[in-house]
């Protein structure tokens, strides 16, 4: 038998996907969220005969803290971790802000907020230095990080107390009925921190560490260090987020309790805003909208005349509900290809 | 004569108790493709591994242009000239391909030059790597690599799952580089393309070079192999022959698979397996061979069509269904199948469980005995029994495929079950599949390396565009199975 030379048959290159395709597939989830959360706004609009900047304010700035340790959660988790001290270093924050603010004139406790986001940023950068070069679990060094951080609030502070300048709280959160501060604020951490170092070579490689750490190695990257950086800006907004609620109270409250429950509900908003806990994917647009959505449901509970105490089942109901109708949705578009 | 561009002296690593490379020189010349040729476990690996600064070596030294270097990581390997591609491609699949470039800080310019010149220019960069299939990410990380401009490219085993045209191009590429007087360490488990491709080849033998020549001088083949195994290649014998003397039998249809649907396009795909026969399957890249293998193991679901198991239909969900049927999968990818952070034993046992009352207590000193009797019948190294992750790849293999054995297991899918194992190990898992056959078992082997048709099957399958579109027997040449793998008819039979 001849062997004549095989045929050569050109294998065709893959078919590229569609723009609206890759929109829908990497901000879809962003998308549903912010609809999910103008549907609630508009709900909650009905419950009060009045909506105005009024209300429209208390939200914004109700939810401002949790939004910004939402975004710390969120880095950390894209870069592959978790991270339990997120609430406790938001207390902490709030304790030292609260102490140092008191009875200091403007300029004081602006620089005062200044240094307390330094303080936070290397904080946790150590927390995560630690958990780099030892090798633990992060979830272990954070858990235990947690409890060194809320023991360090209580010296600091050891009951509710402390004071700010109320030119401060009007900068941060606004006055009584303006709401543009707080949005502003949020908008900056979004789109001048996150952005920009979302874009830069640090930040693809908080994705890359996050998504394949292997992978991200042979490509040259320094593990370790990359994870350190997500942890510093993960601090960076923890402890924005201690000084914003030390502006929205104009005190400090030293209770573990409110770390612990702050750093559940960053999970909590995480999940629901689509970045997925295997790390590597999402955003904080996202993770920030779903904070609003979690602020939102106690007081839809309370419009409704419902025991506030359903409103965590609600929360809990509405976060499994949202996230099985996501996993759904991408076990059809498996099924479809 | 002028200094080796790259030369290893008496490199050596172990990781614990287990030595990888005893001592190593390599001596790879300017303008020289140079085959790294071993079995498993042989040291390969490592021994890229090092050239590359994933892993240091313990002692010995390496050294560039004469030089001796230091490749503390693979940043500090590039800078010194020596870029890979490796196995799996070191892509980060959340990210797009533009973002991974960006990662390794090449000029995105450079990559898409390198591509145009592989006539590949049509492929979107700013695609997620995750919608990629595997042999264009082989070359997107060739281009990348590329772009370095590396003096030496290291390829391990990049032709391991190209289809023939891509395979080409990568040969193309070689030869381009040694034209500009710069060197390729070339590992590949393909002998022919080692034969006629490269320069030189080191045959690595437990940790050691054992040899290094010509391969393309007479006989160079049959050194290779010998290098390869040393005592061990008496042990190779040719089953084709062997087989294709011995008359087919009266046997009983086991698995029969009508009209199935691999997608809503396809036309549909028939065959049937009988007890005792090994049906191989042919095909290029992409045919449908993942889909069909997922939904005979219950994994996937068809678009239409009936599978038969021993007459009677399997609507299977989930693989759990299709096992309790006797129908069992056997991915290429062996960590899948395993539980590679536990023992062998564990892994072993793991199918038997399936047969235990379900809230049963586990009768461990039957367990025992069926996992030594499996261990022994496959000649699995047991030195790591500890882990199953820290078998060689063809120890992992011999291991997903006996623990169904063990099992009592009857229809085997088998899904390349020698991709990326040493020619040694390989021939002991044909001998295990025909012995699996001979006692009884209905196999459905699919396979990228057309050798293997003839080596262990009793029949083979072509499927083209998600339908069997040729059947022939095992004598069959590998050049018309593979024209009618691509759709073409076989004239000259």
């Amino acid at each position: 038998m001849t062997t004549a030379p095989p045929p050569v048959v050109a294998t065709p290159l893959p078919r590229p996907t569609s723009r609206a395709t890759r929109f829908w597939r990497r901000q879809g989830w962003v998308v549903g969220v912010a609809l999910l959360l103008g549907v609630l706004v508009l709900w909650r609009s009905t419950q009060i005969p009045e909506f105005g900047p009024f209300e429209v304010r208390g939200l914004v700035a109700g939810t401002m803290a949790l939004a910004l340790l939402a975004m710390a959660q969120s880095v950390i988790v894209i870069s592959g971790g978790i991270d339990l001290s997120v609430g406790a270093m938001m207390v902490l924050a709030n304790c030292i802000a609260a102490r140092l603010m008191l009875d200091q004139d403007l300029g004081t406790v602006v620089l005062v907020a200044v240094l307390v986001v330094a303080v936070a940023m290397v904080l946790s950068g150590l927390i995560g230095t630690v958990a780099v070069v030892s090798g633990v679990p992060d979830i272990v060094v954070t858990l235990a990080a947690s409890f060194i951080l809320g023991g360090l609030a209580l010296i600091v502070l050891d009951g509710p107390g402390g004071g700010t300048d109320p030119r401060f709280q009007e900068i941060i959160v606004g006055g009584f009925d303006q709401p543009l501060p707080s949005t502003l604020w949020l908008a900056a951490a979004l789109l001048l921190v996150w952005v920009p170092f979302k874009r830069s070579r640090l930040g693809i490689a908080t994705y890359a560490v996050g998504s394949d750490r292997p992978a991200a190695f042979l490509s040259g990257l320094n593990v370790g260090r990359t994870r350190v950086v997500a942890y510093v800006l993960a601090g960076f907004y923890s402890g924005l987020a201690g000084v914003v609620t030390t502006a929205f109270t104009g005190s400090g409250e030293p209770r573990a309790s409110i770390g612990a429950t702050a750093t559940l509900t960053s999970v909590a908003a995480v999940v629901l805003g689509g970045v997925a806990l295997m790390g590597g994917s999402g955003g904080l647009l996202g993770p920030v909208l779903a904070a609003g959505c979690l602020a939102l449901i106690p007081a839809l509970m309370l419009g409704l005349g419902w025991d506030p105490n359903y409103a965590e089942v609600a929360r809990g109901v509405i976060i499994i509900a949202v996230v099985m109708i996501g996993g759904l949705l991408q076990v059809r578009r498996k099924r479809l290809r | 004569m002028p200094a080796p561009l790259l030369q290893t002296t008496a490199v050596a690593k172990a990781f614990g108790p287990v030595v990888a490379l005893r001592a190593v020189d390599l001596s790879v010349a300017p303008g020289e493709v140079h085959a790294l040729l071993g079995a498993n476990g042989a040291g390969k690996s490592t021994l890229v591994k090092i050239l590359t600064g994933v892993l240091r070596n313990d002692t010995g030294t390496v050294a560039v242009n004469g030089e001796e270097v230091s490749l503390p990581t693979p940043h500090h390997a590039r800078d010194k000239g020596l870029a890979p591609v490796y196995q799996d491609p070191a892509m980060i699949r959340d990210l797009t391909v533009e973002q991974n470039l960006k990662l390794t800080g090449v000029e995105v310019a450079k990559v898409r030059h390198e591509l145009a010149e592989m006539d590949l220019d049509g492929l979107d960069l700013d695609e997620q790597v995750r919608d990629i299939p595997l042999p264009f990410l082989r070359m997107l990380d060739l281009a990348r690599a590329l772009a370095f401009d590396p003096q030496l490219l290291v390829l391990d085993e990049i032709t391991a799952a190209l289809p023939p045209d891509l395979s080409e191009r990568v040969f193309a590429i070689m030869t381009r580089w040694k034209a500009r007087n710069r060197s390729v360490l070339f590992i590949s488990h393909r002998l022919a393309e080692v034969r006629e491709h490269c320069d030189m080849c080191t045959i690595l033998r437990d940790g050691r070079d054992v040899a290094s020549f010509h391969p393309g001088q007479e006989g160079g083949e049959s050194q290779i192999v010998a290098a390869m195994l040393g005592e061990a290649s008496a042990g190779v014998r040719d089953v084709a022959r062997e087989r294709a003397a011995r008359a087919s039998t009266e046997r009983t249809s086991r698995l029969v698979v009508r009209d199935l649907l691999i997608d809503r396009q396809a036309t549909g795909v028939s065959f049937e397996v009988a007890a005792g026969e090994v049906l191989g399957m042919a095909a290029l890249e992409g045919q449908g061979q993942d889909r069909l293998f997922d939904i005979l193991s219950g994994s996937d679901r068809a678009a239409g069509g009936e599978i038969l198991v021993d007459g009677k239909p399997l609507h299977a969900r989930h693989p759990f269904e299709a096992i309790r049927r006797g129908v069992v999968l056997v991915p290429s990818d062996r960590l899948m199948a395993l539980l590679p952070q536990r023992p062998i034993r564990e892994n072993i046992a793991a199918p038997l469980y399936n047969r235990v009352l379900r809230w049963g207590p586990i009768n461990s000193g039957r367990e025992r005995r069926q996992v030594q009797e499996a261990v022994t019948r496959l000649s699995i190294d047991t030195r790591a029994a500890a882990q199953a992750r820290r078998l060689s790849g063809g120890n992992q293999q011999k291991l997903t495929i006996g623990r169904w054995l063990a099992a009592g297991f009857r229809t085997l899918l088998l899904f390349d079950p020698t991709r990326g194992i040493d020619v040694g190990t390989k021939h002991q898992i044909y001998d295990l599949i025909r012995e699996l056959a001979d006692g009884g078992a209905a196999i459905l082997m699919f396979t990228s390396e057309l050798r293997e048709i003839g080596l262990v099957c009793d029949r083979a399958a072509v499927l083209h565009n998600g339908a069997i579109v040729a059947e022939m027997p095992p004598t069959a040449s590998e050049n018309d199975l593979l024209t009618a793998a691509h759709g073409l008819e076989v004239t000259a039979v």
